[in-house]
């Protein structure tokens, strides 16, 4: 028995370069759960569009159902300018809402990778599902899917672009104090 | 539909006896105020009476709803609307509940429809609102059912002011343009720049904040104090500094409220927008104050884009020049649901309106670098209440007492300097006003 392993005339990676886009995407989630955002931010491409679409219910009849489209309100549309000032406050003393510190983990599962439309990169979809705390009581639960392009570079493997959709219109948390 | 034309008759009747306590529990002429108004469950469900279920609320913008059968789903206090585009062109807002057994009957926040079609049992509405037909509509024929008296309800009152609609519940409340009177001499800084109107960029966030609805709307009121502390991390993330000492330069700056509306302002012209990082949003400004000035006179040319903020009493917010826009919709005495959107000059180049797309989202949203630091503090003030003795202790807003002037030019009443709690103390004046007051009548003119 053969399983396809293709998906709109892409072919899945190999199992060593699957290995480690997998084990990059990990690592990427130990940093962020330590608030290593400098390091974070040197797993990005330059170009890096990082985009996360405030979701909306709408009827299938409307736009095919779209729970997101581009150019309309959203929780990141970022280019690494944002990106940079975002980390900027989480580094700032002042940040009170970080002190004391968020406790954060993100687990990511079903990592799915495909060569991407330019030599040396790579469609890699995976889901995540990230816990964070604070104070004694504040728990927020956020679960999604991300599609990513993640590009092969003499430095090592880069983040270039990222869609992530959760499954909430409305955001049951106060904020989004992390990234995903 | 149904005509509502009568006052809604509460069952039971609201309780008096619980109302003769509020005066204790707000004084203002003191500057102090109970805990309890942002904690006690049966305060909060006098206000969805006394309040959310009389005064003239946001509803949405025109530029959401601009064909025929186009809608959006909100809610009225704790009531589910749905507001829709009528094939006349109004605007007409329902109760979004099947007058058969209660159901939802729009299941989605946005879209078009030629009707709404309950899923229970099959009753239809047209847009506007009337019974038209159901599944197994021959049994109710011959009953002598009679569909013209059950229709959705409709909301008593829709009218809008240059762009932004709003609704009342209430046959008996003044029209639209009385409610907001002199304050709509400050909305048209942020409405009616040059003459072309205002939109919102398409879609909004929605989030939860697990505080009293009546913190967020007070903070945009009056309080630009909280700025220059609760964001200076956001400030020199953005800014590369800190946020200015306001109070040094409080010659040029105001609270200012009209009957419980309120905002708090500076003359600096680009304050807030400046908020963005974005020298192209601070350039548009610059470019577009002159032709303002023409329009609305150097005061209110200088107030498109400072440091300011307001609220439409009694839960809707903005920031001008930084263009969030937001409702702080109630979920309990402890509870919020925040819509937030992005509102625009219809005028501006499109590469200016993307800009104040990312610009609010990466300041005031649920991942923006201000709005982060503020969840905690109304989330916390109104936690930390649940302790017996701690609600019994009141808290301060004193700031600014003997501050009022007289001005020239400013309508409505004006304090000196934006370092101020004035527009805090007349936004729970008004609210006392409205929980103490049986008919508009009662109601003083503030």
């Amino acid at each position: 028995m053969t399983i396809t392993t293709e998906i709109a005339g892409r072919s899945a990676v190999d199992a060593a370069t699957a290995y480690q886009l997998e084990t990059f995407l990990k690592r990427e989630a130990r940093l962020l759960d330590t608030e290593r955002y400098d390091d974070w931010l040197a797993m990005l491409a330059d170009d890096i569009h990082y985009w996360m679409p405030s979701i909306e219910s709408r009827r299938r009849a409307n736009n095919g159902g779209a729970t997101h489209l581009p150019g309309r309100m959203a929780y990141f549309d970022d280019f690494m300018e944002h990106l940079q000032k975002r980390v900027a406050r989480f580094k700032q003393p002042t940040a009170w809402a970080e002190d004391p510190p968020t406790r954060h983990t993100h687990v990511i599962s079903n990592v799915e990778a495909y060569a991407g439309e330019a030599e040396g990169e790579y469609l890699v979809y995976s889901t995540f599902v990230n816990y964070r705390s604070r104070v004694e009581t504040d728990n927020d639960l956020l679960i999604g899917r991300r599609t990513d392009v993640i590009r092969a570079t003499q430095d090592g493997l880069r983040l270039a672009r990222r869609k992530i959709v959760i499954t909430q219109t409305l955001l049951q948390a106060k904020n989004i104090n992390t990234f995903l | 539909m149904c005509k509502n034309e009568k006052p809604i008759n509460f069952k039971p009747p609201r309780q008096k006896a619980a109302l003769d306590d509020l005066d204790q529990y707000v004084n203002m002429a003191e500057g102090r105020m109970s805990r309890k108004v942002f904690w006690e469950r049966d305060i909060y469900e006098q206000e969805l009476e006394k309040i959310f279920a009389r005064v003239w609320l946001f509803l949405g913008h025109v530029s959401q709803i601009p064909k025929a059968g186009d809608y959006v789903t909100t809610s009225m206090g704790e009531d589910d609307v749905l507001v829709v585009r009528q094939k006349d062109g109004a605007i007409k807002a329902f109760l979004n509940t099947c007058p058969h057994r209660g159901n939802r009957v729009c299941f989605s926040e946005v879209g078009n429809a030629r009707g709404f079609i309950c899923n229970y049992h099959g009753w239809s509405f047209g847009i506007d609102g009337a019974l038209r037909g159901m599944h197994e509509s021959g049994a109710y024929e011959a009953s002598g059912f009679d569909k013209s008296q059950h229709g959705l309800h409709e909301v008593a009152q829709v009218d809008s002011y240059k762009g932004l609609i709003f609704g009342t519940l209430d046959p008996a409340a003044p029209p639209l343009k009385e409610y907001l009177g002199d304050f709509a001499w400050y909305l048209d800084t942020l409405l009616d720049m040059d003459g072309e109107g205002t939109e919102f960029i398409g879609g909004c966030v929605r989030s939860v904040m697990k505080c009293n609805w009546k913190f967020g709307a007070e903070n945009f009121a009056g309080d630009v104090m909280h700025a220059g502390w609760t964001h200076d991390s956001g400030a020199k993330a953005m800014l590369g500094g800190a946020v200015p000492e306001l109070d040094k330069c409080a010659g040029d700056s105001y609270h200012v409220n009209v009957n419980g509306h309120g905002w708090e302002f500076n003359l600096d012209k680009v304050g807030n927008s400046a908020t963005f990082g974005d020298k192209e949003v601070r350039r548009y400004i610059h470019e577009i104050q002159p032709k303002v000035a023409e329009r609305l006179g150097h005061t209110r040319s200088m107030m498109i884009g400072s440091i300011s903020s307001a609220t439409v009493f009694p839960n809707m917010s903005f920031l001008p020049g930084q263009n969030t826009f937001r409702v702080w919709q109630p979920r309990g005495p402890d509870e919020i649901e925040l819509h937030t959107w992005t509102l625009v000059n219809k005028s501006a180049p499109e590469e200016i309106k993307e800009r104040y797309r990312r610009g609010t989202m990466i300041t005031f949203s649920p991942s923006g670098v201000f709005e982060m630091d503020d969840g905690e503090n109304f989330e916390y003030s109104t936690r930390s209440n649940r302790g017996r003795v701690t609600r019994e202790q009141d808290l301060f807003l004193g700031l600014g007492i003997g501050t009022r002037i007289e001005h020239p030019e400013l309508p409505g009443n004006v304090f000196q300097g934006q370092i101020n709690e004035a527009n805090q103390r007349a936004y729970y004046q008004r609210w006392l006003d409205f929980m103490k007051a049986e008919s508009w009548d009662e109601l003083p003119q503030r």
